[in-house]
């Protein structure tokens, strides 16, 4: 192991038997960092825990809820996690439709996060809703009162796509990830040898299973592509479908999809730098891939930018009061300092990435990213709690909303959640797939190996 | 106990006597399913870590029936969908924000994603009965770890009194191990 | 009170027999609830009892129907029968239930210790001791001190103190010496008089609060919209209402015109009035006026000390005049800067004659009780005996100057020898005393009052005493005097003698019942003719020196506050909650600052100034409006409690402390004091339910001027969709249409009803009544300060007021409208709930399943009237942090609506609960449900009577026809949302004012 993790720094060739070892290895024991890391998220899962108990003890009002802002920092969390899983399943679906090569180093990374981005945004739901309790009211499901959801409220479209969703990204990356555990198999040892006997479901790469597999994974990715784009559709609808002026506009399906696949790529970048640091992948996750990476997030932020021109635009331009109201409040009324970090952080800094050097300086894409993500989370709470505040109708009603104890830990214990699921896939099954590596490298013939 | 026999010989089925080569090039391998199948041999099993369209077209196998778990997948989920909502919408009809109780156009979302999520699930469906169940009906057959790192494999089933010529193919191919199971 | 003792009462209310057993281990036993054995005759379960009773809350005497549902008082209503209130009832009086099952009643007669600690005693050994204590005092100064008591039990106290030789005062807070003493000076009589609002034509107001706090609010306020409000066309006689005063308050908010006169110069004003109509001879006035003529002040000269062109004091003299029904009253603040107030009730007075109204929409003879009030000079002189050591005994009933008169009272009840307290509740006063012994709740209790003469108003106990062990004051000094029978027989026997009377004949029994099933006698006095007071001549030459002393410093006033009165009212949490009708701040008080003043101060919102008068200093968070003179500051009574309960207790300041405690010159107080004002540094949030005081052209209030209202044929539109162009109003509404057809609507586009409601802006003051009714009515939760910051209030029933200026911020005025749940016809709450708890019922009604809730909220997000509340926490946990009904508050909790769980959203449902009860009544009766049959309690409580509900369907209801008057529009008509509450537009005189 340690031969080959220095030949991989000299630059060795990258063979197939590389790819698994470099791979394999690191799956091996943790070490402190490790823990720590995973410690802190636990931490941060608990306080998130505790917090839930308080709300579930006393009720909501524990958050900063106030009169006209009925949503506030949990749907901003929700739409900002359900957002972050779009990346995933767009590099691992949609790239692989197009055939993108480059796609095969780092989607594995963005799906996980997919599927744990979702597993966070599924919980908040249910947790901001006032009788947690009762969650399963929304489900249809027969009951003594004889009485079914009302298929035309939003969130139960919302509670269709996002639970087809989850399911379908989970079995995705399972789909994915099978013949890789079978790899992983074939060079473990001891307690993991038979976790992976398990989880491989018997895979042995034989043609019959390659048959089957290759042509169900290109039909799953082409049911996934479409739910990708309608999944923040949906969630975009929960806004668009209501009167609320800032949020009643037709342009939000393509603008919250674009803007998922924005915040997704930037989370996928924050993601992968410190795990390509860690784990040595630098041979496989090159800067190619983070270039590739960083021009997808300037076309998404591109068109999350001409969003945002819009939206002004046309509450300008409309001359509706109510529209016009809004936007002003959003721009220059007491949260103008949300409304200018979203702007400034989502529409003006990512076009430092019109330059390559940029792009292809690893430190640089991760604070950019960084600061995507931030800017994206301000973009969701802005259209919620900021639009919501403002409320341009009944001037009467208007007030103004302050985020609680109780909204910062359950925001802070979704991360916790999200980083331990993380954390622990990354140490136990392949987070980067090894036989996708493997098909885009030239594959040994004789006479020659494979070469990268 | 009558009732386990047939599952033990599902889950553990008597392994299967034939030949394992083991290849460390793709072209040796296609070569050697060339030779295989003009000696005549059809139920022989590649392994690769890898798809590769070389083997698929030395092959020349059938496109895979997952297709068709897919389609009927899809059509049954949008249908589920649609029954869903209107039955549902009609079972108890409340009249909410003065729309009618059937309502097609947020209807279509609730179809749209249930074609998804029953097109994804028949799929993988199709794919677990496609590939691990039919193909475990064979029997056991011999692999090697290695299969799934850097080598290829070809399984040709075969009694053992006739295994000899089978070997020579392979090796003939260009095998780097050639073993008897 | 647990349930159990609950149940005793119950049981002894009803006269049958309620079984019970407790039994268990552990320090909760198991109860056992076991029905009637006999069930009691007066009560069918399930149906509530209405009892007649008067309202004893402040002076007025309104009367109530007390609803008793299972032998508990759930709710009380104004007694149609009352010539009072017609019907009607404040939301001081509704809130006299929180009085009643206040959880901080004193429930036992207590003592003082010798190491000043309270001992409970029991009825004999407390009358033993008060007994004991009067023979020793007598001789040397017995004083009992009441608030005002105009019927039996005054009487009663009268004789009592007569026979141990000391003597009574009378104590209110606000007792309008000014005007007693200002009539005195102009007609020789200290009586009130009875205003008649309903007859007059043009209404000046000199800072009268007559809809908060003065005389008789629900009473004015009502025969006040008769005048003032818009019905019909062109032919159409709308009273002008004009208001002169240095802050707009609630009442000026009604007004058509503003008039922020420099203070104390209200006097000028009014006699510049009466000169323009007497020297161009513009109504008949009475001979003896001409006398004045050469005495009054010309326009000319008071302009500039006034503050005021001449030629609009012209014009509002020849308006009042040229409408042949002019009144002016003067009060508030107008009458009580200090010495020489009085002087503007003289001219008001002699406004009023030389108009020659007179007699007319002013009538001496049925005449207000709250005239025999005591003085405040007497109260000071008491102060002042009490201090040098001449009152040995003291008892204390209704009245509490200890937070009144805060600091001279309390120094000067130190140096007396015994006090003796009959109140109900722990306040400064009761603190301070050495035997407490509580008396009955008015509601619990028989008593009669004359709030007015000719009416006779009497008190029965609607149920059994929440506190058993508290005793009726009478009955207490009956029985310490040593007589036989109780405070009803004494009772009883003084409404003999009236039954001599007035009895025609009758059996003094059926007399008797008669008046209690009607609430008391009501008989209209007859006018008395007064004349002006030839030494009211001499006086002239005083008025003109009135508002001369132009201090540098900034002059606070001290207003009534409209929910919490003196402070009587602090204790009761529906009344702390109940947002200011003008600022629209609960819970604690405030200083109101003008913007202008704000900007030279740099002050914000909330930023607390130290105010120091001569008298005392206070803190006090800044409100900035500017519905306020600027140098002008104001601050209202009612907060600042020592003691008074856990609702009243340290809550923000007293605004007495900052008042002198000598008499001015009419023997009253002065309200007013020049103050320093410091800036602290400090900050509060103010608990305010006001978002944006500016309605911003969003059509949620219109307005039209009486010129064009009278214009508006029957079907006209003038409120027809604003912002939909034409084309797109097509589209939507055959759009809409094709909806209406395939939602299979049928249910309510047919035979069922459509419950509808029709709020006109023209009457409606923005009172507040109904926002208690509702609280009442619907078991709305309270939810505390910290709470309200947040904007966590309940109130279904929100009284929106927005203010309106000229271009140039002048001629401010406000406008209000109260807003509750539209019932939409298309509404965008339902379609958006996931479980269907918000839907649609066959009759129109935005439906709520509370127990189907879930709690997404995505139902109020999409409210655009923000109609919707949450509950954020359970309100109705006992012992938690946020319960709102604490032990026994929560017997008013009205049986008919759940009390609502943590995490679901309620609203306004048109109380539901009364139209089902309406419905099932009119089944049993096999007929159908007829047009008034139904009323919602805020429109119940209405003082104006702007709230009109009915079914929209009907084509002969009252509702329908104003609903399709020329005035109605919906708010927000260009969502398409059909509500089913129209509002009808306010008419003023003049031009219509922009938002």
């Amino acid at each position: 192991m340690a031969e080959t993790a220095t030949a991989a720094a000299r630059g060795t060739r990258v063979t197939y038997d590389f790819v698994t070892r470099a791979i394999a290895r690191t799956l091996g024991h943790p070490g402190k960092g490790y823990f720590a890391l995973l410690a802190a998220a636990v931490a941060l899962l608990a306080v998130g825990i505790v917090c839930l108990l308080f709300l579930l003890r006393y009720g909501l009002g524990l958050a900063g809820y106030s009169h006209p802002v009925y949503w506030a920092v949990y749907i901003t969390c929700f739409v900002f996690w359900v957002g972050i899983a779009h990346s995933g399943t767009l590099i691992s679906a949609i790239l692989f439709l197009f055939r993108s090569g480059w796609r095969t180093a780092v989607y594995r990374t963005a799906e996980a996060m997919t599927v744990f981005a979702v597993m966070t945004a599924g919980l908040f739901p249910l947790i901001h809703i006032g009788r947690q309790w009762y969650f399963y009211w929304l489900i249809p499901y027969p009951n003594e009162r004889g009485l079914w959801p009302n298929f035309k409220s939003p969130l139960i479209w919302d509670e269709f796509a996002i639970g087809t969703y989850f399911t379908v990204s989970t079995v995705f990356l399972i789909m994915g990830l099978i013949p890789d555990i079978a790899a992983v198999r074939d060079v473990a040892t001891g307690w993991r040898k038979k976790l992976y006997a398990i989880t491989s479901l018997g895979w042995r790469g034989t043609n019959e299973q390659w048959r089957h597999y290759t042509r169900g994974y290109l039909y799953l990715a082409a049911l996934a592509t479409p739910l990708v784009l309608s999944v923040h559709s949906v969630v975009s609808w929960d806004f668009a479908m209501a009167i609320v002026p800032g949020w009643h506009a037709t342009i939000f399906a393509p603008y919250f999809v674009a803007g998922a696949i924005y915040s997704g790529v930037a989370m996928v970048i924050t993601l992968l730098v410190p795990i390509r640091k860690l784990f040595h992948l630098e041979q496989l996750i090159t800067v190619h891939h983070f270039e590739n990476l960083a021009k997808l997030c300037l076309l998404t932020g591109m068109i999350v930018g001409y969003a945002y021109c819009v939206e002004y635009f046309t509450a300008w331009f409309g001359g509706n009061p109510a529209e016009r109201a809004a936007f002003w409040y959003r721009a220059f009324g007491p949260f103008w300092w949300a409304s200018w970090t979203m702007i400034i952080c989502n529409a003006f800094l990512p076009q430092l990435l019109w330059f390559k050097p940029i792009r292809t300086n690893i430190l640089a894409l991760f604070v950019i990213s960084i600061f995507v993500n931030i800017g994206m989370w301000f973009e969701r709470y802005v259209i919620i709690v900021v639009s919501l505040a403002g409320e341009p109708f009944e001037r009467f009603a208007n007030a103004t909303y302050n985020p609680t104890w109780a909204d910062w830990g359950i925001m802070a214990g979704s991360f916790g959640w999200f980083f331990m699921w993380f954390l622990l896939f990354v140490k136990n099954f392949p987070a980067v797939s090894i036989s996708e590596v493997k098909e885009v490298l030239p594959a040994p013939t004789r006479g020659k190996a494979a070469r990268a | 106990m009558k009732l386990v026999n047939p599952l033990t010989a599902i889950f553990h089925p008597p392994p299967t006597p034939g030949v394992l080569a083991v290849f460390g090039h793709l072209d040796a391998t296609v070569d050697a399913i060339g030779k295989l199948r003009q000696g005549g041999h059809t139920d022989f099993t590649v392994y690769s870590p890898i798809p590769r369209h070389e083997i698929e077209d030395a092959l020349d196998q059938p496109v895979s029936p997952v297709r068709m778990f897919t389609l009927i997948g899809g059509i049954s989920g949008c249908a589920v969908g649609a029954w869903l909502t209107l039955y549902m919408s009609y079972d108890w009809p409340i009249v909410v924000g003065g729309k009618p109780v059937g309502s097609i156009p947020p209807y279509v979302v609730i179809m749209f994603e249930m074609t998804i999520l029953f097109g994804a699930l028949a799929t993988i469906l199709g794919i677990a009965f496609n590939a691990l169940f039919a193909a475990r009906r064979q029997g056991t057959i011999a692999y090697d770890a290695r299969f799934t790192n850097d080598k290829f494999g070809v399984f040709v089933p075969c009694e053992a009194a006739r295994a000899g010529p089978v070997e020579t193919l392979l090796r003939g191919a260009g095998a780097e191990e050639v073993r008897r199971a | 009170m647990n349930r159990r003792r609950f149940l005793k009462v119950l049981g002894a209310t009803s006269g049958g027999a309620a079984a019970l057993s407790g039994c268990g281990i552990g320090p909760e036993p198991t109860e056992h609830l076991v029905p009637y054995v006999v069930p009691p005759e007066d009560q069918v379960p399930g149906t509530a009892t209405y009892y007649a009773t008067t309202c004893r809350e402040c002076a007025a005497g309104c009367g109530l129907h007390a609803k008793v549902r299972e032998g508990r008082v759930i709710k009380l209503e104004g007694n149609p029968e009352s010539p009072i209130n017609e019907g009607r009832l404040c939301s001081r009086g509704q809130a006299a239930l929180q009085g009643l099952y206040n959880p901080d009643r004193i429930t036992d007669p207590m003592a003082r210790g010798p190491n000043g600690e309270w001992q409970k005693l029991s009825w004999d050994d407390a009358i033993g001791r008060l007994a004991g204590k009067v023979k020793e005092a007598r001789g040397r100064g017995i004083v009992f001190l009441t608030g005002l008591e105009p019927g039996s039990f005054g009487e009663l106290v009268d004789a009592w103190v007569k026979e141990v030789g000391g003597r009574h005062v009378t104590h209110e807070s606000f007792a309008f010496e000014a005007l007693r003493e200002g009539n005195r000076r102009a007609f020789g009589t200290a009586a009130i008089p009875l205003y008649d609002f309903a007859r007059a034509r043009y209404i000046v107001s000199f800072g009268a609060d007559f809809m908060e706090t003065w005389l008789s609010p629900v009473g004015y306020q009502n025969s006040f919209t008769r005048a003032h409000s818009f019905d019909g066309d062109r032919d159409t006689l709308m009273a002008k209402f004009v208001f002169v005063g240095p802050r707009l308050s609630l009442t000026g908010m009604s007004a058509d015109e503003w008039i922020a006169a420099k203070p104390a110069t209200e006097a000028l004003l009014a006699l510049a009035m009466a000169q323009v109509i007497l020297a161009g001879r513009l109504a008949p006035a009475p001979l003896d006026a001409g006398r004045l003529e050469r005495l009054l002040p010309t326009p000319q000269r008071v302009a500039p000390v006034v503050g005021i062109a001449a030629a609009e004091i012209e014009r509002l003299a020849r308006e009042f005049a040229a409408s042949q029904g002019g009144l002016a009253v003067g009060g508030g603040v107008a009458t009580q800067y200090g010495d020489g107030a009085e002087l503007l009730v003289v001219a008001v007075n002699i406004l009023n004659y030389v108009a020659g109204q007179v007699g007319k929409t002013v009538r001496f003879g049925p005449n207000q009780a709250v005239a025999d009030a005591g003085t405040f000079r007497q109260l000071t002189d008491l102060v002042a005996d009490l201090a040098a050591g001449k009152v040995e005994l003291l008892l204390v009933h209704g009245a509490n100057p200890g937070h009144t008169l805060p600091a001279a009272f309390s120094q000067a009840l130190s140096k007396v020898g015994y006090k003796v307290s009959f109140a109900s509740y722990w306040d400064e006063t009761a603190a301070a005393s050495d035997l407490v012994l509580p008396d009955l709740h008015p509601l619990e209790q028989w008593s009669d009052s004359r709030p007015r003469t000719g009416i006779h108003a009497l008190q029965q106990p609607v149920m059994q005493p929440v506190f058993p062990n508290t005793m009726h004051t009478g009955d207490v000094l009956l029985r310490v005097a040593g007589k036989a029978g109780t405070f009803k027989d004494y009772l009883q026997s003084r409404w003999k003698e009236l039954h001599q009377r007035v009895g025609k004949g009758r059996d003094f029994a059926d007399f008797w019942t008669d008046a209690l099933q009607h609430g008391g006698l009501y008989a209209e006095a007859p006018a008395q003719p007064v004349r002006l007071d030839p030494g009211v001549v001499q006086l002239l030459g005083d008025v003109g020196g009135a508002g001369s002393g132009a201090a540098d410093e900034p002059l606070l006033i001290v207003f009534p506050s409209l929910a919490l009165h003196d402070g009587r009212g602090a204790n009761k949490p529906w009344l702390q909650e109940l947002p200011d009708p003008v600022s629209k701040i609960t819970w604690h008080a405030w200083v109101e600052v003008h913007p202008e003043t704000a900007a030279k101060w740099q002050l914000a919102n909330g930023d607390i100034l130290l105010l120091k008068s001569p008298h005392g200093t206070v803190r006090a968070p800044v409100w900035i409006t500017p519905g306020i003179r600027p140098g002008v500051l104001a601050v209202p009574t009612g907060q600042g409690h020592k003691a008074y309960g856990r609702y009243a207790k340290d809550r923000s300041f007293n605004a007495f402390e900052l008042l002198s405690d000598a008499p001015a010159s009419f023997g009253g107080r002065a309200f007013a004091a020049p103050v320093a004002v410091v800036k602290t540094g400090d900050h509060r949030r103010l608990a305010t339910v006001e978002g944006d005081a500016r309605e911003q052209g969003r059509g949620i209030i219109e307005v039209l001027s009486l010129a064009r209202a009278r214009e508006l044929k029957s079907g006209a539109h003038p409120f027809a969709e604003r912002e939909v162009p034409g084309y797109a109003e097509d589209a939507q509404k055959a759009w809409a249409e094709a909806q209406h057809q395939k939602a299979s609507l049928g249910d309510y586009a047919g035979t069922p009803p459509r419950w509808g409601m029709a709020i006109d802006l023209s009457k409606c003051t923005g009172c507040s009544a109904c926002v208690t009714a509702c609280y009442a009515e619907n078991n709305l939760a309270t939810v505390g300060e910290e709470l309200v910051v947040r904007r966590r209030q309940m109130s279904w029933m929100r009284i929106e007021r927005y203010y309106t200026a000229d271009a140039d911020g002048r001629r401010v005025g406000a406008l209000v409208n109260p807003m509750l749940c539209q019932q939409c016809g298309n509404a965008p709450c339902e379609p958006v709930c996931p479980v269907y708890a918000a839907y649609h019922t066959p009759d129109g009604l935005n439906g709520q399943v509370y127990n189907r809730c879930v709690g997404t909220r995505y139902c109020a997000n999409n409210c655009p009237y923000k109609v919707r509340y949450f509950n954020w926490f359970n309100f109705a946990e006992p012992g938690g942090e946020w319960e709102s009904w604490p032990d026994p508050l929560n017997m008013l909790l009205n049986p008919d609506v759940t009390v609502r769980e943590k995490g679901v959203m309620e609203k306004c449902t048109f109380c539901v609960q009364r139209i089902r009860g309406a419905q099932n009544r009119a089944r049993l009766e096999d007929r159908s449900v007829r047009d008034g049959d139904i009323t919602p309690a805020c429109a119940q409580a209405c003082p104006s009577e702007a709230i009109v509900f009915g079914d929209l369907h009907d084509r002969s209801s009252l509702v329908a026809r104003l609903a399709a008057d020329p005035r109605g529009y919906h708010v927000h008509s260009e969502l398409n949302t059909k509500p089913a509450i129209t509002y009808l537009a306010r008419v003023m005189h003049g031009a219509a004012r922009g938002a």
